[in-house]
């Protein structure tokens, strides 16, 4: 059956054919994944250390209590597994853009982009992803919300959209290599954002709250989609805008991505 | 005399390359300045909704002036050690150190000081600066400035020792990232360097004043913000400080001197 090039059967044809390659190599290396998966776990049971360390001196943080907070951290890792499994390649653009290694995505006859990401699956995200899972359970349990329809498509849909905003915000940072030497560092600064999606924007005044809306996007990483579930009575337009904003903001990252990579001339080795 | 030629040599090279990444140090500001405004509104929003101004000792602003300085202290710290030796591992190039007249400890720990001396003054300084703005002169300026000096050497040489003894772990698995994450994580958490150690539950903090990490980021700024302190308080800080310098110094030496001996070194 011959395939069409571009159709997404294809795509997804090739994406299973790197991804075992990607697997069957790093399995090659057990010790490494193994150790790298704990330290994965160690990291999401950390921020579970944290909340419960400053409810133990206080009852709620303004009005959030204990279990909401866990809600949003638990909505937070999975709405930071997509980048984790999908698009850790772009922590190696530096060295594929200084080394030349990256002219060989440059002439293969598929997408440019499609292809340098579905060079790396990262596995430990999945292990972010059970325990995404088992922490929004258990405040999900605990805070007694209702197990419907609307909530279940409602965090399907949400935590997808919100994932987008850390996709495009780590693609934006790591196409600056085309550009600049040193973006490292500005890749290190973004991903912390990650770090940070987890609080409610209510925390902040109202100044900062239109910086991490509008300017910086963390509140979309977490807090708008989440109100859907957490707390109907405040849901804002912007929780209905999340899944627009984030696809239009994917796809600008990567027309900033491939206008990088389309410039890219190699080091001449 | 030569001695000390060759490790100032070495310093000095760290200083010209730290001093090439300006890129990245303006970045590393830009992200304490937002690491800043993420630790006021969650604290005062916490601080907010307690009963009393004081918890546990300390003011929201003792606990800013903690939290901002730890984050501005692992920076500046942070030499990648774990990596470096990882790298030379798996790369085979550390052979080329361990034939050297030069002690691979040193090698590693002076190699990285450059480049802490230049993140010192363009990270760290500038965010103590702002610190003590922001939370209106917080911080008491006088001899616990020099105290904090002190504590502040002896917390890079413990974080020295505990990273070289995690490094050294390296030779043993095929995995850094993984290793080193795992290091951060309980350096952090148990340094008090996420949430100040004077929040700990009782039986938790006990177990915790017993382990090394306390001694990298906790006494430094406890001599900051804790403004109670007396000379023999000091003293106890400091003690136990240098106490922790022999014994990570003594143990990850001996660790490594073990490890070098089993280390397989694949060609190189």
């Amino acid at each position: 059956m011959e395939k069409e090039k571009n159709g997404f059967a294809f795509y997804a044809h090739i994406y299973k054919k790197i991804l075992i390659q990607d697997l069957k190599s790093k399995m090659s290396y057990r010790a490494d994944f193994i150790i790298s998966t704990i330290g994965m776990l160690f990291t999401n049971v950390a921020g579970f250390i944290t909340f419960w360390l400053i409810f133990q001196n206080f009852p709620q943080i303004s009005g959030w209590t204990y279990h909401e907070m866990l809600f949003l951290y638990g909505f937070s890792m999975l709405a930071l597994t997509p980048v984790q499994c999908f698009f850790d390649n772009n922590w190696n653009l530096s060295r594929a853009i200084h080394s030349g290694d990256f002219i060989k995505y440059c002439f293969r006859p598929i997408n440019l982009f499609f292809y340098y990401m579905s060079e790396v699956f990262d596995i430990k995200g999945l292990g972010q992803f059970a325990f995404g899972i088992g922490t929004l359970a258990y405040s999900w349990n605990k805070l007694g919300l209702p197990l419907s329809f609307r909530n279940i498509a409602g965090l399907i849909i949400g935590v997808l959209s919100a994932s987008l905003f850390m996709i495009a915000l780590m693609n934006f940072a790591s196409a600056l290599h085309f550009w600049i030497v040193g973006a490292t560092s500005v890749m290190i600064l973004i991903f912390k954002f990650k770090d940070y999606a987890r609080y409610p924007i209510t925390i902040f005044n109202k100044f900062f709250q239109f910086v991490f809306s509008f300017i910086i996007p963390i509140g979309f990483m977490t807090y708008y989609p989440s109100l859907f579930i957490l707390h109907q009575e405040r849901i804002s337009i912007l929780t209905y805008l999340t899944p627009v904003f984030g696809i239009v903001f994917v796809y600008l990252s990567y027309l900033f991505w491939m206008k990088g990579a389309r410039q890219y001339s190699g080091t001449g080795s | 005399m030569t001695r000390v030629k060759k490790y100032l040599s070495l310093v000095r090279g760290s200083i010209l390359e730290g001093l090439v990444f300006r890129t990245s140090l303006i970045v590393s500001i830009i992200g304490n300045l937002l690491y800043l405004i993420i630790i006021y509104f969650l604290w005062k929003a916490i601080f907010d909704s307690s009963p009393t101004d004081v918890v546990n000792g300390m003011t929201f602003y003792d606990t800013m002036i903690y939290l901002v300085l730890a984050s501005a202290m692992f920076q500046f710290m942070d030499t990648f050690v774990v990596w470096a030796i990882g790298r030379d591992y798996q790369s085979g190039q550390i052979v080329e150190y361990l034939v050297k007249p030069m002690d691979y400890q040193a090698y590693i720990f002076f190699a990285g000081i450059g480049n802490s001396i230049v993140a010192f003054f363009i990270t760290f300084l500038p965010t103590f600066i702002i610190i003590y703005f922001v939370t209106h002169g917080s911080i008491v300026l006088g001899m616990n400035l020099v105290f904090f000096a002190i504590s502040l050497i002896c917390s890079i040489v413990v974080n020295f020792c505990v990273d070289f003894f995690v490094g050294t772990i390296c030779l043993y698995t095929q995995s850094i990232w993984g290793v080193n994450i795992m290091k951060e994580i309980v350096v952090g958490l148990l340094s008090g360097a996420t949430v100040p150690l004077a929040f700990f539950p009782e039986k938790f903090r006990m177990v915790v004043d017993f382990l090394p990490f306390q001694a990298i980021y906790h006494s430094p700024l406890r001599i900051l913000t804790d403004q109670k302190m007396t000379g023999a308080d000091y003293a106890d800080v400091l003690g136990m400080q240098l106490l922790w310098i022999v014994v990570t110094l003594l143990i990850s030496k001996l660790f490594w001197k073990k490890s070098v001996r089993k280390m397989m070194v694949n060609g190189g």
